[in-house]
């Protein structure tokens, strides 16, 4: 139905559908992302049978759509997991989504480096900085994320070497890329 | 160093934005059904991601895929569905309904715009008409006035001459005394027909306001016809008695003729300069120059006596009201009411009207 919708990204579909009132690029995001809503709230659906999916999600949706209106959205995962897990746990209440500062860090790094794909100046910059990062990162943290990210590791072989539960293996290297984020970021105030 | 570039550049990957699973992605991942590439990048995302891993980890514990296929196909349904009446027909009608609201706005702010315009235009006129145009109305309240004059004037001459004929013409008969009268007469009539008969055209033409004004005159013109006629009348006897007597002076003297014609000139001379002043009044008030009329009725006013203190009084009320001095107007239809002669009615029914 709207081809040219789905192949546009969240920030823009986002953008659409809170300047021009674009009910077709709300559509197609809450589209985007219903299967992982779905997944997520089934375990609550299935251990409370009062919730009744027939309610549930319509009304998940609409608010959605309502905080969708108001909110600074950076990235559209976070903002739909926090309004799920807020409506299910207070429904009465809607807490306001703010994204954290790592957050924000997080988002900032990551756009440049998305900027940098085209340019190579930037990218020979990045890379030497993000390595010099990477060098000041404890050992454990460096050796993770090495073996993660630049030595294609699976979950899987990564919890039979180091004995850790999945879980707790992403956390760690969700913990480890915090960290360099925040390296990385006090470098550049640095520099 | 070569070895290391490609390293290098890996590093790129940790913070390199990937999307969120797709709708199939997630329990392929599940099932162990992903190239390489395709779950190191699903891995990848996962560390990020808080949403897909607790997605994943929902399905991993709750086992069977179907509820999750059902719910997640109703819930993009419903998506569509609530989507589906904003679509393009929708936009559309939307759009047309903007553009006739618009539409209907213009044309009420174009009515409004015109009754306004309107308006203002009635009111500028009214002002125009009000402030303005003093010729016209001057014209219009003068000319019954004129007529008037005209009548005052016209008829005295043939008296006069009848007058004047028989006595320095001694040599005129009885003969021509007789068919003179008549004509004389005729010649009145005549005149006071056609006069009437462009009174009722003036009347016509004449506005509202002036309505009252012409009729007045009319009635005053009328009535001095009457006293005119009367005169003439007096005159025609008179003057037939001196044709009876012109045989008799022609046999006693030639001069003592002139002498009587004399006299009779020098008897009018005071009621004639009196009328004339009025008339150059109303020349004055004709040609529109008002406050030079006003002098001059005001002088009327104060020299002469009877009528034309009335007249003149009625006058000076309708410069006035030309002039919009409405107060002044007023007062002097008033005086012109109290002095309660042949022009009362006249000033009460302009009183009456302004």
């Amino acid at each position: 139905m709207h081809q040219q919708l789905t192949n546009l990204s969240d920030k823009e579909l986002i953008s659409r559908a809170r300047k021009q009132k674009d009910r077709e690029a709300e559509g197609v995001l809450m589209d985007r992302y219903s299967h992982l809503l779905v997944a997520v709230t089934l375990p609550h659906l299935n251990n409370n049978p009062n919730l009744d999916p027939n309610v549930v999600f319509p009304s998940l949706l609409q608010r959605l759509s309502a905080s969708l209106k108001t909110q600074t959205i950076y990235k559209a995962n976070e903002w739909i997991l926090h309004i799920q897990k807020g409506y299910l746990g207070k429904p009465e209440k809607s807490t306001p989504f703010y994204p954290s500062r790592d957050g924000r860090d997080l988002l900032h790094i990551e756009n440049t480096v998305d900027k940098a794909a085209t340019n190579i100046i930037d990218r020979e910059d990045l890379i030497v900085r993000l390595g010099q990062a990477l060098q000041r990162l404890n050992a454990d943290d460096n050796a993770l994320i090495t073996q993660f990210y630049l030595e294609n590791k699976t979950f899987a072989d990564l919890t039979a070497t180091t004995g850790l539960s999945r879980e707790k293996l992403r956390d760690q290297l969700k913990a480890a890329k915090g960290k360099l984020a925040k390296l990385f970021m006090n470098q550049g105030y640095v520099k | 160093m070569l070895s290391s570039k490609p390293n290098n550049e890996k590093v790129l990957k940790v913070f390199s934005p990937i999307r969120c699973l797709s709708k199939d992605q997630l329990p392929r991942y599940l099932e162990g059904r992903l190239t390489d590439v395709e779950k190191h990048l699903v891995e990848q995302h996962l560390t990020d991601c808080d949403l897909c891993f607790n997605a994943l980890q929902a399905l991993e514990q709750e086992g069977g895929t179907e509820k999750y296929q059902d719910l997640t196909n109703k819930l993009q349904r419903y998506v569509h569905e609530s989507i589906q009446p904003v679509s393009h027909i929708q936009k559309v009608a939307q759009y047309t309904r903007k553009e006739k609201n618009k539409e209907n706005l213009l044309v009420y702010f174009w009515l409004v715009a015109f009754i306004g315009m309107a308006i203002g235009s009635v009111y500028v006129l009214r002002g125009h008409l009000r402030n303005q145009p003093v010729v016209n109305k001057v014209m219009a309240a003068a000319t019954p006035a004129k007529d008037s004059q005209q009548i005052t004037v016209t008829p005295q001459q043939p008296i006069v001459t009848e007058n004047h004929t028989p006595a320095t013409t001694p040599t005129v008969t009885q003969k021509p005394a007789p068919p003179v009268t008549p004509a004389a007469t005729a010649a009145v009539t005549k005149k006071a027909d056609s006069l009437a008969i462009i009174k009722a055209a003036k009347a016509k033409a004449l506005q509202k306001k002036a309505a009252a004004d012409s009729i007045a005159r009319k009635q005053y013109a009328i009535q001095k016809q009457d006293s005119l006629k009367k005169a003439a009348a007096d005159k025609n006897k008179e003057s037939e008695k001196k044709t009876d007597d012109t045989p008799v002076t022609k046999q006693v003297t030639k001069d003592q003729a002139p002498p009587e014609p004399v006299k009779k000139e020098t008897a009018p001379v005071p009621v004639n300069s009196d009328e004339y002043l009025y008339k150059a009044a109303m020349v004055y008030q004709q040609q529109g120059n008002l406050s030079e009329a006003i002098d001059r009725y005001r002088r009327i006013e104060s020299v002469s006596a009877g009528k034309y203190v009335e007249m003149a009084r009625y006058q000076l009320a309708i410069c006035y009201r030309s002039k919009g001095q409405m107060g002044k107007a007023r007062r002097m239809f008033r005086e012109v009411v109290r002095m309660d002669g042949s022009l009362k009615n006249a000033a009460q029914q302009a009183l009456d009207s302004m």
